[in-house]
Parts: structure tokens; C-alpha cells; sequence
């Protein structure tokens, strides 16, 4: 398999995600209220705290994380779990597993023209306008890079646990019931709806070492500097973490899968 | 009355409430009777919500172990707030669920089908999902609310109950209309997925105040996307005692209002739809 | 005598946005007020008598799915007029819908999860079927059909034979006056075929439902209807009887001849174009002819030559099979035929 196949498929998924110019201007919008919401809700909440830091995070620093983690939620969000139990329905499934691609593969690739797109559209607007707003609180300088292959592995996280979950769809008939856990669970220990600082200490230590920080909180915390990122030495325990995490998911997601299609062959799809 | 044996007198007969009751009835019955049979999804579905409901709490929790009070409101009057909002949603989890699969069957043209029954298309399409896990959250939030009150210590009086099931009501007409209509934009927009989406998340910001918002996005949040109508305005009819703002009273009619605005914008969806999708 | 439904001068415009090629032209899209109008149908007058069953036949994309859109009500017509039982269905559907059944195709309009009987139960509500016309009508559907196999079977457990049948019998239980059929039979086995077929004309004879079938099975065709129309490019280029179609669109005839080989080579012949003796001593020129036959041509092969050979190789029809030879010329242009 080589690469020129695989940017075909980005190429293709970014023309795909184009088409539905509406829906791309609509998007904009409603994520923009959305941040409108997230702003007032916090800045009340700091108002009646009668503090300005909060277990060493700034109201600055906690609308810049909660803002960042929210494009970066829809920037990274998939609907490859949907997807997939829509094609077991139809059955369309099989001719997918007969293209001159491995499945997995094929489906990162074809993903990956909308997170591009997506990546331009969402996350780069917010973080300019962050940056403008806030005047200078993000730090600028080799933080950029750090964060950038943090998103990157954070990618390959996300993806290896949408990919473990849709297998786990070919057992079950349940996609709606599993899906709402996976995002629930995400959505809460990855720390987007509430930055990990402010977790009771006990849950916070068990919280820090399961994969699901690798997604939003690492890359926002290198961006940030925060949690001892601000050096080199502070920063390579967390993409020892993400690296961990995401050849261990990759492994695992692979075996599954791969468990999974021979169910589906036996079966007759 | 005349039972003809003549096939057209009887169907000059008007198609009234009670004949969509009897209906609705009926599909739901055969409804959950076919659902008894995937007892793993039922299962799995149930655990689901619970987590949901469950991790709501948990970052309810760790919000007030961090902050004592947010805009004068106490962590009890808060948890009030939180229980409203979560009976104030069971509605729309439960009757209009298919709202979700709106989408996909336009796009692929399956919606045609809605549109060749002598019912309305919007009560037909409706009732063919029944949620019953909107239940749990339906328990969940009564449990919530119990426990609030009784710490707020509201006394119970007939009067008290009576306000509580009109509000309730009042406040799930907004979110079902919010959901009509962000289901809806999918008749023009291809790939509008992301509005039910992020409107749907738009519903966790129901549980907090209103007066956090401020200018013009107090007014958008109000009149244009109706959260603070999901369970600030009506609860304040319970937990104020005198001082409840003139928008809590008018919350009733403006709900039937949102309600009635938001099936007139499916319909004229339905209408405008040129199902070319096939 | 009284017609069902009546169409005088229908057109239908659709809206879409023109698309550019390529990665540039996605993101100028993306701005692009650029919109074309296409015209489905254009200017269609019909009238169809009570009680006929007749065939609407048309490429794909031809604009039949759009005109019974507009007669069902669901679409409104650009410009023209159309009347549907004394109704404009457009703008009383629901009334409209209470006269008519229809059956898409592939979509089945059943309660998925539920038996069969289940949904006729529910239909009857919704219809207000009176008890007595839903026992007489379960009466004839056992007089025609086995239908006790499938009663008790939720639809998505069903073949989709099966389900066919029983989206054609859910259409029929209300006793409608007119039931619109859109290819009822794509997909289905010879068998399960003239099933339909028989079900269909049993039904059309015993309650006089008009039916109006859309098809690219021809099979179809010649066993149910006596008048079709055909639409192209949203124009109505016949309407007439079934016979009268053969005639109309020249004199065809197939010529088939036994070669020095043994093999048999087919060869649809317009006789207003070229003379049979002509092609027969070219032919004779290039190698023995052992045996000649001269056949007349079938309705299939006449709609083909009407639809420019583009459509009939799609249909997976065992006449299609066997005819598949034949238009060698028709064979060149159509390999995949309809993009169904």
C-alpha cells in the first residue's frame, strides 16, 4: 500500500467534506455559541469563587483549556462507530472489507481529509482567536511543535478507541448504548468538559495514567506549558504516555478486529 | 354512532386527538413488544444512560467541590435546577427520539414513505420510536429533585405540585422544540448532523442560571435558542417565592409558541424536501 | 368511461447547484451561486381511465419516479395541472393519500420490527378500515395468495420476495382506487416474479383498482398491462396500446442465421432502414449461411431500441439473458446499464 493511495483517499474525503458547504458554515456558527455558552458559565463561576486561581488555573487558562479542548473534541470528533453499524445493517460491510485496502487503514485514511478540513476550519479560527483575545497568554515558541505531534498522536489514540468500540458493535446490535458509554467516559476523564486540574486528588492519580488524557488533556497541557511542560524533561513522560497508549490501542484494536471479521465471515456477514 | 359498512362513510370520520392517542397507543404497545426482543441492546442502552447521568453528576460534583456558589446560587438550589432540567428532557428523549434518524432517512430517501399515509407526517414519523431509556433519566432527576427539595425545604401544598407538572411541561416544549427544529434544517442543509449535535450538548447548559449570560447573548439564549426556558424561568415559579420575573408566568404560552413554531418549521421541511435523494 | 387521474401539461423543474471538478473546484464551490434548473418532466398530458392497469416505462432518470411523486401528492407540480380521483393531490394529500397505496420499490413502508399482521392492524386503524371490508379483503388475499407463512413474521425477517409481497398487500387493504407500483419486481426470482404478476391482475380484476407500474421488466409488462407510456428525458415520446408499439417505432424484425460454424448470430433488423435480403447475402459473402430464421421482435427489444439501447441490459430478467446476444450493436453501449 503506498502513500499516493492513501492521499487520494484525503484528497477525496476533503472534496467530500466541501460539498456540504452549508452544513461547513452552520457548524462555524453553532460551535462559536457553543463557546459563547462556555465563556459565561465560567466566568460566573469565577466571579463567585472570589479567587483568581483555582488549583493553579486562572480563568485565562481555564477558558483557553475548555475553548481548545472543545475544538479539538469537534476537530477529532468521528462517526466511525455509526458508520460501521450502519454498513453491518446494510450489509454493506463486506464490500467494504473486499477493497484492495485493510479495513482499518482504509478507514483512517478516508477520515482524514475531514480532519483536515476540519483542523482549518475549526481548530486554527479558535486558536487565532484565543490567541488575539487573550492577548499573548498561549506561549509561543517550541510549545507549537510539542502540541502539534501531541494532536497527532492524540489522533491515533482517538481513532484506535473508536475502532475498538465499533468492533465491539459487530457483537452487539447495542451501537447507541455503547457509543453514549465511550463518549461519556471520554468526554469526562479526558478532562474536555472539565479541565483534570480541578479532580479531587485520588481520582485525579488514577485518571492521569488511563488513556483517555492522551486525547485532549496532553496536548493541551504541553500547549499551555502547564504541569512542568514548560521543559523538554516535563514533556517526554507525556508523549511517553501517548505513545504507549496508542501502540498498545493499535495493538489491541487490530487483534480485536481481526478476531471480529472472522465472526463475520463465519457468519456470512 | 353509525358504524357504515360503506368504506367511504367511515372514513369521513375527522381524525381527532383521540384517534392519534388510540394509534399512538397501539404502535407503542407493538413497539415495546419488539423490544423485549433485543434485550442485549435494552440492557446496554440502560447502562448508557445511567453513565451519562451519572458522569453529568460526577462533573456537577467536582465543579462545586471547587466552587462553593455560582452567581448567589447554593449547591441544594442548584441540584434543584439539575433535576428539573433532567425530568424537563425525558420528553424528548422518549417521544421524539427519531428526530436523530431524520438525516439519514432524507438523505437516502427512506422519508418518502412518511409522506403517503392519510396522518400527519410529523405525528407518524414521531411514533415510530418510542425511547424507553429516557426513563432512567426520567427517575434519575425525580430522585434529584426529591432530595434538593427536601433540603431547600419547600413546603408541599397541592398548589406547589400543580406548578411543578405545569412547569415541567412548559420547560420540555423547549427542548423538543429546540430539537425539531435542529432536526429539521437537515430538509436544507446537507450534512447539518453537527446542529442536532451541538445543540443537543447545548442542553447541559440548561442546569446552570441564566443570569450568567449577559447583553445580547442573555437575549439569544432566551428568545432565539430557548435554554434558560429549559429549567431557570420555570423552576424560579417553585424556588421564588415572591419576585418570580414575569417571563417565568409567560413561560407556558411562549412554550406552546416555540413548540408550535418548531412543527410549522419541520412541516414547511417536508414540504420544501424535493426527495431527489434515491 | 371516468378517469382516475387526469395530467395536463405537467412540468417539473428541480434546483441544484453546479458543481465544479477537482480539489479547486470543491472550495469555489463552496461559494458558488452557480445554480442550473432541470427540467424532470416536461409538459406531460395524461389521462388515465378507472380501473386500468398501465405501464409507465422510462430510462432511469427518465422523470416516472417524479411524476408519481406529483401524483401521490408528495411533490408539487412546477407548472400544468393534475387530477387524482377529482382531487389536486398536492394540495389535499392527505385526503388524497386516503384513495391511493403505493409501493417504492425496495423501501418497505411496513413497521420494520413488527409481524406482519401487526402492521395490517395498524393500517386499518389508520385507514379506519371498517372490521367487515378488513375480513373480506384478508379473505381475497388468502383466495390469491399463501399469505399465513409471512403473517406472523416480522419484516426484516422477511426475503425480499416476501417483504415485496407484503408491502404490495399493505397497499391494497384499504381498498384504494389507485395503486401506484414503482418496479415492484426488481430483484426478485422468476417464481416470486409471476407471483406478483398474478397477485397484481387478481387484486386489479376483483376490486377494479386502477394501477399504475412503473418497470424495466418487460415481463412485467406484457403479462399485466394493455396501453404503456414511455417517458424520456421527462418527455412523453408513446402512449398507446401494447400491440401498437411494435408497429410504431418501424418495423423491426429478427433475423437469425446458422453459420458454417453451427453458431447462431442474431440481428435486430429496422426494415424502413435496411432490407433483410440485403444484410443476408453481405453476410453470404463473407461465409456459408446453413439456415435462416426470421422472428418477430418482443416488446423488450422494441423499448430498447426506443431507450437508444441504454437501459434493457440492466434488467436482470431471464428474457434479458436470453436476448442478451441479440443486440450485439445495443450490447456496445450499455455494459452497465442503469446506475441503480
Amino acid at each position: 500500500m503506498n502513500l499516493r493511495k492513501r492521499l487520494a483517499l484525503t484528497r477525496a474525503g476533503i472534496m467530500e467534506s466541501l460539498q456540504y458547504r452549508l452544513g461547513t458554515a452552520v457548524t462555524l456558527f453553532a460551535n462559536l455559541i457553543y463557546l459563547v455558552l462556555v465563556y459565561f458559565l465560567w466566568k460566573a463561576i469565577y466571579a463567585s469563587a472570589g479567587t483568581d486561581v483555582v488549583n493553579g488555573m486562572t480563568f485565562t487558562d481555564t477558558m483557553i483549556y475548555l475553548i481548545l479542548a472543545t475544538a479539538l473534541f469537534n476537530f477529532l470528533e468521528m462517526f466511525v462507530v455509526w458508520d460501521m453499524s450502519r454498513s453491518i445493517q446494510s450489509g454493506k460491510i463486506v464490500l467494504d472489507l473486499l477493497k484492495p485496502m485493510k479495513f482499518r487503514s482504509y478507514t483512517f485514511w478516508s477520515y482524514s481529509g475531514s480532519h483536515v478540513v476540519l483542523f482549518t476550519l475549526t481548530f486554527i479560527p479558535t486558536f487565532i482567536v484565543v490567541m488575539i483575545v487573550t492577548h499573548g497568554a498561549i506561549p509561543m515558541g517550541i510549545n507549537l511543535l510539542y502540541f502539534a505531534i501531541a494532536t497527532v498522536i492524540a489522533l491515533v489514540v482517538n481513532f484506535s478507541m473508536e475502532m475498538i468500540v465499533s468492533t465491539i458493535c459487530l457483537y452487539t446490535e447495542s451501537t447507541w448504548g455503547i457509543n453514549i458509554v465511550k463518549e461519556t467516559i471520554v468526554l469526562l476523564l479526558s478532562g474536555a468538559s472539565i479541565p483534570l486540574a480541578f479532580f479531587p486528588d485520588g481520582f485525579k492519580t488514577i485518571v492521569e495514567y488511563l488513556p483517555f488524557r492522551a486525547v485532549y488533556d496532553i496536548p493541551l497541557t504541553i500547549l499551555l506549558e502547564k504541569n512542568g511542560a514548560d521543559t523538554i524533561e516535563g514533556v517526554l513522560p507525556m508523549f511517553g504516555l501517548q505513545l504507549i497508549w496508542a501502540l498498545v490501542l493499535t495493538l489491541a484494536g487490530t487483534l480485536f478486529w481481526n478476531h471480529a471479521v472472522k465472526k463475520i465471515t463465519v457468519n456470512g456477514g | 354512532m353509525n358504524e357504515s359498512a360503506f368504506g367511504n362513510e367511515v372514513k369521513k370520520r375527522r381524525r381527532g386527538f383521540g384517534f392519534y392517542a388510540r394509534i399512538y397507543r397501539k404502535i407503542l404497545v407493538q413497539d415495546l413488544k419488539s423490544k423485549m426482543s433485543y434485550r442485549a441492546d435494552f440492557i446496554i442502552s440502560t447502562i448508557g444512560m445511567i453513565m451519562t447521568n451519572l458522569s453529568g453528576f460526577v462533573t456537577f460534583l467536582i465543579l462545586f467541590k471547587n466552587f462553593p456558589s455560582i452567581n448567589g446560587w447554593d449547591y441544594h438550589h442548584m441540584l434543584f435546577l439539575y433535576g428539573f432540567s433532567l425530568i424537563a428532557l425525558t420528553p424528548v428523549q422518549c417521544f421524539f427520539d427519531n428526530n436523530w434518524n431524520l438525516r439519514f432517512q432524507v438523505q437516502s430517501g427512506d422519508f418518502i414513505k412518511y409522506c403517503f399515509r392519510p396522518i400527519n407526517v410529523f405525528f407518524y414519523f414521531m411514533s415510530e420510536v418510542f425511547d424507553v431509556k429516557g426513563l432512567g433519566q426520567f427517575a434519575f432527576g425525580i430522585g434529584t429533585l426529591v432530595y434538593a427539595w427536601v433540603h431547600i425545604g419547600i413546603p408541599v401544598t397541592p398548589l406547589v405540585i400543580l406548578k411543578l407538572i405545569l412547569f415541567l411541561i412548559t420547560a420540555s416544549l423547549f427542548m423538543i422544540a429546540i430539537m425539531n427544529a435542529a432536526a429539521a434544517t437537515c430538509f436544507w442543509i446537507v450534512g447539518s448532523g453537527y446542529v442536532m449535535v451541538i445543540m443537543f450538548r447545548f442542553k447541559d447548559f440548561a442546569k446552570y442560571p441564566s443570569n450568567i449570560f449577559h447583553g445580547v447573548f442573555r437575549i439569544l439564549f432566551t428568545f432565539v435558542i430557548p435554554i434558560a426556558f429549559v429549567a431557570y424561568y420555570p423552576s424560579l415559579a417553585i424556588l421564588e417565592s415572591e419576585n418570580v420575573p414575569v417571563l417565568t408566568w409567560c413561560a407556558p404560552a411562549i412554550g406552546v409558541l416555540f413548540f408550535y413554531l418548531s412543527y410549522k418549521f419541520w412541516m414547511l421541511g417536508v414540504r420544501k424536501y424535493d426527495f431527489t435523494g434515491s | 368511461m371516468e378517469n382516475a387521474i387526469v395530467m395536463k401539461n405537467v412540468c417539473k423543474d428541480f434546483k441544484i447547484l453546479n458543481r465544479h471538478e477537482g480539489l479547486k473546484g470543491s472550495i469555489r464551490d463552496l461559494f458558488s451561486r452557480d445554480y442550473k434548473t432541470i427540467s424532470a418532466v416536461k409538459d406531460v398530458s395524461l389521462e388515465i381511465a378507472k380501473g386500468e392497469i398501465i405501464g409507465y416505462l422510462g430510462p432511469n432518470g427518465a422523470g416516472k419516479s417524479t411524476t408519481i411523486k406529483m401524483m401521490t401528492g408528495v411533490l408539487e407540480p412546477t407548472s400544468g395541472e393534475i387530477i387524482v380521483n377529482g382531487r389536486v393531490p398536492y394540495k389535499d394529500r392527505t385526503a388524497n393519500s386516503e384513495h391511493i397505496g403505493v409501493v417504492f420499490g425496495q423501501r418497505s413502508q411496513l413497521w420494520w420490527s413488527l409481524p406482519l399482521i401487526e402492521s395490517f392492524k395498524l393500517l386499518r386503524d389508520i385507514y379506519m378500515v371498517s372490521k367487515e371490508d378488513y375480513e373480506n379483503m384478508l379473505a381475497l388475499y388468502r383466495s390469491l395468495v399463501d399469505i399465513e407463512p409471512i403473517l406472523h413474521k416480522p419484516v426484516r425477517q422477511m426475503s425480499l420476495g416476501q417483504r415485496t409481497l407484503s408491502d404490495i398487500l399493505a397497499a391494497f387493504l384499504h381498498n384504494p382506487d389507485i395503486v401506484f407500483l414503482d418496479e415492484p419486481t426488481i430483484g426478485l426470482d422468476v417464481a416470486m416474479k409471476s407471483k406478483i404478476r398474478d397477485l397484481i391482475k387478481g387484486l386489479n380484476q376483483q376490486k377494479g383498482t386502477t394501477v399504475i407500474l412503473t418497470t424495466h421488466d418487460m415481463g412485467d409488462v406484457d403479462a399485466l398491462c394493455k396501453r404503456i407510456v414511455i417517458i424520456d428525458k421527462g418527455m412523453k415520446i408513446y402512449d398507446n396500446d401494447i400491440d401498437h408499439l411494435k408497429t410504431y417505432f418501424g418495423s423491426y424484425r429478427t433475423l437469425r442465421m446458422r453459420l458454417s460454424d453451427d453458431t447462431w448470430e442474431e440481428r435486430v433488423i429496422d426494415e424502413s432502414k435496411e432490407d433483410v435480403m440485403d444484410v443476408i447475402m453481405k453476410k453470404q459473402k463473407e461465409c456459408k449461411i446453413k439456415d435462416i430464421q426470421l422472428q418477430e421482435i418482443s416488446t423488450e427489444e422494441v423499448i430498447k431500441k426506443i431507450y437508444g439501447g441504454e437501459e434493457a441490459a440492466s434488467d436482470t430478467s431471464a428474457k434479458a439473458l436470453e436476448v442478451a446476444a441479440v443486440a450485439a450493436d445495443a450490447a456496445a453501449s450499455s455494459e452497465e446499464g442503469g446506475a441503480k
